[in-house]
């Protein structure tokens, strides 16, 4: 595996068996995926399509079917690739009778932190997370933002390589969503490799470089987000100083008539269209990669 | 006290405990392994399911041995904090209620108070931490995982075994806590509830000879005291003013005489010889028949209960003691012996007067054996008999052993001659190397005396009583180990419900472990299970045998697989109530230092295993769902 990739999913299948081991439920078919170094990764997909699944079994919360997962070259229940990796679940799951404060001391002590480094971590995360008044206070006093804030300040005390974000955002206010993609992007900034799944399509298209969209377990498309949301075929112009004479024939004339070329290129859609174009898409035609039209990617 | 089975001394008991510790660890492990892979075979089929239990096995490795103490202690730490939300000092609250109101059930006048008092604060003790226990152990990692607070501890760089040793660990740590402060105020509880003093009632006393005018003084007293706590006490004074209120209820108290004035005052001290550890010194028991024939056993009265052998009064009938290590450095200068007899009455008698018996001493290697003191049987009580270093015996002479012709050891009486002394000295004379025997026979004809093995003891120096209330705690202690070992290997793998039910369910079948092994090793009536169902739905007895065929072949075969399965099962269940030793405290015996060792051992391997077997399910189990 090259250096610069983090995570690998070879071939990933996940199945839920009731109690006798009867199939309930086919959360993931055969994923493959890469996650490099430095990059935002976002696994789009809509309730169910297995997002959450595919985290918890890069973190070893759940085995494989079938597959594989590798994190940092190693198998995902050796738990010593947790040293690189911080974790912030899909709802804040912390010991709600433990303050900010001792529950950062609590989570430093699970990576052998020593006293010293223990301390300065947890003033720097509560600091980031902005509950400096709030750290002597027990969780359940918490609000849902602030218990997503400390979620992350817990999530970042080893000082991680590897970041896996679940619904970041969902429970913030829009001031507390702005500063939560600004700490993502800032991550990013300091050489960290970021993965989040989210349903927000804003969050994702704002921050990530690279997406991966699920539904019903399968991988329906992956690339980067501004060349997905390129639309290829059609170019738009933006151009001034034109008579309306020659706004009849634009393409012929702005050059002809020497007018002022301001922009030229590709219009995007927004990341909700592409979505909904998929999901359509795989509605229409279940288990079958989407298929897109020629020049549309 | 009744000890029905004998402690082995802890040299012995450490060449078979550990042996079988391996041996059941052994046989699980390759039931694990065997079970495991079946498993992991049926869900990913031979190559895929074989490797993953190799992987398994081989992160074992690493996980059991290369755990991190500070992760370890930082997940005690959770568990303390988390129980101490949950309410824990609330137990702590009962409990002093409890002992609050105690004086309203405990009696004051019972015949033995320290037993009542040590039975109730130790009861109240071991049921409050047991149940507590039970639902911190079981609950607590199935909550983690229903409330997924887990999910942002796995995936930290923890192992699966450091969760469970951290959990464990943190029950202890915080049962252990409750146990100490419990003790302590039980302690004051008891010591404080005991004492008590009373007045020399002085009208009551009079010159015990009746000759002497007791208002003279100078001379010896007898009387009575006042009541106090349902009960009063004979009174002895002697001639210097000094003097005793005798035993009663265990206890008696010193009474001193002074004047004060024109006033005469009698100042009675606190209770003594209740709060006290005995350190018994056990000797060997065998028997002697009427003609002092070596015999397995005493007479046989018909007793269902087989624990006393019976020694035939008016023969030559005795039970022997043998004790080893009776030097003057261990027991000062006299030999204080106790003994617990039962007694048999074929007829009733003087029902007020005891039954006769003699004691005897005698030399191992030289034979030399003296009549040391004839005494009254005091039936359902400890009988005391100090004798002094110095003995005058009312009889001396030899015992030495005989082949009969029929080939039977035949102790025969003969006289000493120009050996014979005045006065013996015990050690000198008496004991070879630290050995003696001490024989035991019953006067009165037609009436017998029952004794076991541990009827009969010499009492060496007293150990601390506090200390062996601490013992007392230790026991429970050694109880909350494997209730939290079992709720919290149960945890890993299922509700915390079913986790606790499960519990419960081990330390109940732990009561029947005896007789499970019995069953297993087919000691008892009637066979195995099939065998047992042929003889119910046939309506046979249990004692003849099942006619010989086919079907009682293929019965005992299926029998004899199930007996092994049942013995292995036994080996699993922890004899619970072998771990605890109020009775000891109760009744005033040290606890031995073996029995601490061997039980403790005991639950340490409990202890290990079940860490072992929660380790492995909770590694091979998903956290998240």
């Amino acid at each position: 595996m090259p250096n610069d990739v983090i995570i690998e999913t070879r071939n990933l299948t996940k199945v839920y068996r009731d109690f006798w081991g009867r199939q309930k439920v086919r959360a993931l078919k055969a994923l493959d995926l890469e996650v490099r170094r430095g990059e935002i990764f976002g696994l789009l997909g809509p309730n169910g399509s297995g997002k959450t699944t595919t985290i918890k079994l890069i973190l070893g919360l759940l085995f494989p079917t079938s597959g594989q997962v590798l994190c940092f070259g190693r198998d995902a229940t050796d738990v010593t690739k947790n040293e690189r990796i911080g974790y912030l679940p899909e709802e804040s799951y912390l010991y709600k009778f433990l303050s900010a404060e001792e529950t950062l001391d609590f989570y430093g002590r699970l990576f052998k932190m020593s006293r010293r480094l223990r301390r300065q971590r947890t003033s720097e995360l509560i600091n980031l997370v902005g509950l400096q008044g709030a750290k002597k206070r027990q969780l359940r006093e918490y609000s849902k933002g602030m218990t997503r804030r400390i979620g992350l300040a817990q999530a970042l005390i080893n000082d991680p390589e590897l970041i896996l974000l679940d619904e970041p955002t969902t429970g913030l206010d829009p001031l507390g969503i702005r500063d939560m993609k600004q700490m993502i992007l800032d991550l990013r900034e300091q050489g960290k490799t970021v993965v989040m799944c989210s349903h927000r399509l804003d969050d994702v298209e704002d921050v990530c470089d690279r997406i991966a969209i699920l539904y019903d377990g399968e991988l329906k498309e992956l690339g980067r987000v501004d060349s997905l949301l390129k639309v290829r075929d059609v170019t738009e112009i933006h151009a001034r100083g034109l008579s309306e004479k020659t706004q009849q024939e634009i393409r012929q004339l702005i050059q002809r008539e020497g007018g002022e070329l301001v922009a030229m290129g590709n219009p995007t859609m927004t990341l909700e269209q592409l979505f909904l174009d998929i999901i359509a898409e795989s509605e229409a035609h279940p288990g079958r990669r989407v298929v897109r039209k020629e020049g549309a990617a | 006290m009744v000890l029905e089975t004998e402690l082995l001394p802890f040299r012995e008991w450490l060449l078979w405990g550990p042996f079988v510790w391996l041996l059941v660890m052994g046989s699980l492990a390759v039931a694990g392994l065997f079970f495991g892979s079946l498993v992991a075979v049926i869900r990913h089929g031979p190559a895929a399911g074989l490797a993953a239990t190799g992987r398994v096995l081989a992160a074992a490795v690493g996980d059991l041995f290369c755990m991190s103490p500070r992760r370890v202690w930082a997940l005690a730490w959770l568990a303390v904090k988390d129980s101490l939300r949950r309410r824990v000092v609330v137990v702590f609250i009962v409990f002093l209620l409890l002992l609050l109101f105690a004086g309203w059930f405990l009696d004051p006048s019972s015949d033995h108070p320290l037993r009542l008092y040590i039975s109730f604060v130790l009861t109240a003790t071991s049921y409050l931490v047991l149940l507590l226990m039970l639902f911190l152990s079981a609950l607590s990692l199935p909550n983690d995982l229903k409330n997924k607070t887990l999910h942002t501890v796995v995936t930290k760089p923890v192992r699966p075994s450091e969760i469970v040793l951290g959990r464990m660990l943190g029950f202890v740590v915080l049962g252990t806590t409750l146990l100490a402060l419990m003790s302590a105020i039980s302690y004051v509880f008891v010591v404080r509830g005991l004492a008590h003093s009373h007045e020399v009632v002085q009208a009551s006393l009079a010159a015990v000879d009746p000759r002497q005018d007791a208002d003279q003084g100078a001379v010896p007293l007898r009387g009575e005291s006042t009541r106090v706590n349902g009960h009063r006490h004979d009174v002895r004074i002697d001639r210097k003013g000094q003097g005793l209120l005798e035993m009663t209820q265990d206890h008696y108290h010193r009474v001193a005489r002074r004047q004060d004035g024109e006033k005469t005052v009698y100042e009675v001290g606190q209770p003594e010889g209740m709060l006290v550890a005995r350190v018994p010194v056990y000797g060997k028991l065998r028997f002697m028949d009427s003609q002092r024939h070596v015999a397995e056993r005493g007479t046989n009265v018909g007793d269902e209960w087989a624990y006393r052998s019976y020694i035939q009064g008016g023969s030559l009938a005795a039970g022997v003691w043998s004790f080893e290590g009776v030097t003057p450095t261990a027991f000062s200068d006299n030999l204080q012996l106790e003994m617990t007899l039962g007694v048999f009455r074929t007829y009733k008698g003087d029902i007020e007067q005891g039954v006769a018996g003699v004691l005897l001493l005698r030399n191992p290697k030289t034979g030399l054996t003296v009549e040391a003191k004839v005494f009254k049987s005091r039936e359902f009580s400890t009988d005391v008999h100090r004798l002094p270093r110095k003995i005058t015996p009312t009889a001396a002479y030899a015992l030495q052993p005989e082949k009969d012709p029929d080939g039977r050891i035949k102790y025969v009486r003969k006289p000493l001659g120009a050996d014979a002394k005045a006065q013996y000295d015990l050690f000198d004379d008496l004991t070879d190397d630290g050995q003696l025997e001490v024989w035991l026979q019953c006067l009165d004809p037609e009436q017998y005396f029952g004794v076991a093995q541990p009827d009969l003891y010499l009492r060496a120096r007293d150990a601390s009583f506090a200390l062996n209330f601490v013992k007392g705690y230790f026991g429970i202690w050694m109880q909350m180990v494997l209730v939290i070992g079992f709720g919290v290997m149960f945890s890993t793998f299922l509700t915390g419900p079913v986790a606790m039910l499960a519990t419960v369910g081990m330390l109940i079948g732990g009561f029947f472990r005896g007789y499970m092994i019995e069953l297993a090793l087919g000691q008892t009536w009637g066979g195995g299970p099939v065998e047992s169902l042929i003889r119910i739905l046939t309506q046979d007895n249990v004692v003849s045998d099942l006619p010989e065929g086919i079907r009682t072949t293929v019965a005992q075969t299926v029998d004899s697989v199930l007996q092994r399965g049942l013995w292995v099962v036994a080996q699993l269940l922890p004899s619970f109530g072998d771990y605890d030793c109020a009775s000891y405290v109760a009744y005033g015996f040290n606890v031995p230092g073996n029995w601490i060792a061997e039980r403790g051992l005991t639950a340490l391997g409990f202890a290990v295993a079940l860490f072992v077997v929660g380790y492995f399910f909770l590694k091979t189990r998903e956290v998240a769902r």
